[in-house]
């Protein structure tokens, strides 16, 4: 399967290819209120409303080195929405197909966390909301 | 003109119970007993015949009537249907639709033959037609030409989204060169997104649904109802025609639901008592629809014997410590509000409170999260009218758009009674007062110097309130007053407890709804 590698507070992760739905850029984030750190705010992006979120504060709870004008990597799945800040880009890779989930390994021997949408949105659903 | 445009909602609407009712058909012909697909018939035919009868079809109406007669027997079990019945039924079913298609009138010879021994089978008892030797079949019809399909609400909300959003490209068009405007692009574009315009209102035609449709959800619940409390009812709709948002309607379903069980179980009284009192034995329920701009006004009225006023009293005495003065001080829209307060039920219990009571907070409630107001009549042994207004659409709302720090936040304008600079004297003392600010945690060296928005008492909150009394909250500037296009919230803006949706402005810009009811407990 192909996977989609991105570089956040220093760690890499890969979502698998078909779950992305655009790499967004030039984009204005809308901040909410009484959200978790790691949450950017809104977008409407072609008919949707993405949440979006400092993947690097989510998944690590480190500050992330965000530029004025990130790109935003959409996700799509199912029903869900989710906009993911990387610090940086990687690219493509294609590894063998082991579920979704685990830890594969670029060309470079760095340790690429693979994940699934499913679960960067139920750890974000996790977290504390509200007054 | 106007019987025409009746006359292609009947065919419309008879066409699609008719569809229906053959599948009803084809299930009941393998379970033959089963009541339950009977009533389900009864309810398609009924419909059919009440259209009819509204245009003066009386021979299309009379022939329903027959048919539905032995529904009835099936229905209640007292006779025993077999094959023959349910073809008897296919084939009036034939017949049926070709009256629609003929505007009421049949006039083929093979169907004048077919209504001719279909209605004398009709006559019969049920169980004689077996009796009888079998029926020549009659030739089996190819279907009717295809000119309509069912499409799926969500994938016209999202046609609707998508197109809207290519018209929101307009804001952000650069400025031609001249060499650009001379080349005619300009009035390419302006060509192109007058098209797009077109496009996008032609699709928000096709999430509406007559009121009729909304008012023939409700007659076999009206029948099943008026049954259980023995009581004879029926549902007139006036302006069926009226064209309404299916996500509106489809939200005004409980609401509507509750107001009909009120009127059958407590307003309409039983036949015998209704006919010493001087009235027609049947009871009438009216859902009356009117267009006043952009805005829907529904409703419903019942002619039974109002509400019960001493019972009102008798709660405002003891749960409210009012005295028959402060009563009579009360105006008549004030005093029948308190039906609307949420512990109303409870009182009834204590007063034997004869009426209303059940649900009508709940019915306030949607009709205020709808963006909409609900006022309330009734006169002793007349009847009650609840008047409820509504915005025509649900997806275009109003609002004020206010910042508070650096967020953009919005209130639907049907909540807003007045805005104040922050440094001006109040025209009125505020009661009820919510620091949104420290609401929200904005932090302060974004805050502007600000206004006040009061807001509109809530209809739920019954009489207890006056206008005075509404909540004011702080914004530090206001944007203005424009129209949003509303989107529900997602699960995680949900959890924050104090928003109603999003709302994206006509340039594409999002701004947060902010919820009035939550506003409202979270500021006491």
């Amino acid at each position: 399967m192909d996977i989609f590698i991105f570089e956040a507070a220093g760690h890499y992760f890969g979502i698998e290819a078909r779950y992305i739905y655009r790499i967004a850029d030039g984009v204005v984030i809308v901040p909410v209120p009484l959200m978790p750190g790691c949450y950017e705010g809104l977008i409407y992006y072609r008919g949707d409303l993405f949440d979006v979120v400092d993947m690097g504060r989510l998944m690590e709870n480190e500050v992330s080195t965000l530029h004025d004008d990130p790109y935003i990597i959409l996700l799509k799945w199912n029903a869900g929405k989710l906009g993911l800040i990387p610090d940086r880009v990687v690219g493509m890779k294609w590894v063998e197909d082991n579920g979704g989930t685990g830890t594969v390994f670029n060309e470079r021997g760095d340790v690429v966390k693979l994940m699934t949408p499913d679960e960067i949105w139920s750890k974000l659903a996790g977290l504390a909301y509200g007054t | 003109m106007e019987l025409e445009k009746y006359q292609k909602i009947f065919s419309q609407e008879s066409s699609r119970y008719l569809e229906e009712l053959d599948s009803v058909l084809l299930k009941v012909e393998n379970d033959l007993r089963d009541q339950q697909l009977w009533g389900e018939i009864h309810g398609k035919i009924h419909s059919v015949k009440g259209m009819a009868r509204a245009l003066s079809m009386m021979e299309l109406a009379n022939f329903c009537h027959a048919m539905e007669t032995w529904c009835k027997l099936f229905q209640d079990g007292d006779k025993t249907p077999d094959e023959r019945v349910v073809q008897l039924f296919f084939d009036g079913t034939d017949l049926l639709k070709a009256f629609v298609a003929g505007k009421g009138e049949i006039s083929e010879p093979r169907d004048l033959e077919s209504l001719r021994s279909i209605s004398e089978d009709l006559a019969k008892d049920p169980e004689a037609l077996a009796d009888q030797a079998e029926p020549e079949m009659r030739t089996s019809v190819a279907p009717g030409k295809i000119d309509r399909i069912r499409v799926d609400y969500a994938l016209i909300e999202s046609l609707l989204a998508r197109s809207q959003e290519i018209m929101m490209l307009e804001k952000s068009l650069p400025p031609l060169t001249q060499d650009q405007i001379s080349a005619g692009i300009g009035s390419w574009i302006n060509h192109y997104i007058s098209m797009l315009k077109g496009l996008y209102f032609q699709l928000a035609q096709l999430r509406l649904m007559p009121v009729q449709d909304f008012g023939d959800l409700f007659v076999k619940t009206i029948r099943d109802l008026a049954k259980s409390y023995n009581r004879d009812v029926k549902l007139e709709v006036v302006g069926g025609e009226i064209e309404v948002d299916i996500g509106l309607m489809d939200r005004l379903r409980e609401p509507f639901m509750h107001l009909l069980r009120n009127a059958i179980a407590h307003g309409i009284e039983p036949p015998d008592e209704r006919e010493k009192a001087g009235k027609d034995r049947e009871g009438k329920i009216v859902l009356n629809a009117e267009r006043h701009g952009d805005q829907l006004i529904l409703t419903v009225q019942d002619d039974g014997r109002g509400l019960d006023r001493e019972a009102i009293s008798a709660y405002l005495e003891e749960k409210m410590g009012m005295s028959p003065e402060e009563m009579n001080s009360l105006s008549n829209e004030k005093l029948l509000n308190i039906i609307c307060r949420p512990d109303f039920s409870s009182a009834k219990e204590t007063t034997q409170l004869a009426g209303r009571g059940i649900g009508m907070n709940v019915i306030a409630q949607a009709i205020e999260y709808l963006g909409g107001t609900m006022k309330i009549h009734s006169e002793p042994s007349r009847g009650t009218r609840f008047v409820i207004s509504l915005p025509l659409s649900l997806s275009i709302i109003y609002a004020v758009l206010f910042r508070l720090g650096k967020y953009v936040l919005a209130i639907p304008t049907s909540h807003v009674h007045t805005i104040e600079n922050m440094g001006s004297e109040p025209s009125r003392e505020i009661s009820q007062f919510c620091d949104l600010g420290s609401l929200l945690r904005v932090d302060d060296e974004t805050r502007g110097n600000g206004h006040i928005i009061r807001l509109r008492p809530s209809v739920t909150s019954g009489i207890s309130q006056s206008e005075d009394e509404g909540l004011g909250i702080s914004a530090d500037a206001i944007i203005g007053n424009m129209p949003l296009m509303a989107i529900p919230l997602g699960e995680l803006l949900a959890k924050t407890g104090l928003f109603a949706g999003v709302g994206i402005m006509e340039n594409g810009d999002i701004s947060l709804i902010l919820d009035v009811e939550k506003l409202q407990a979270a500021a006491a």
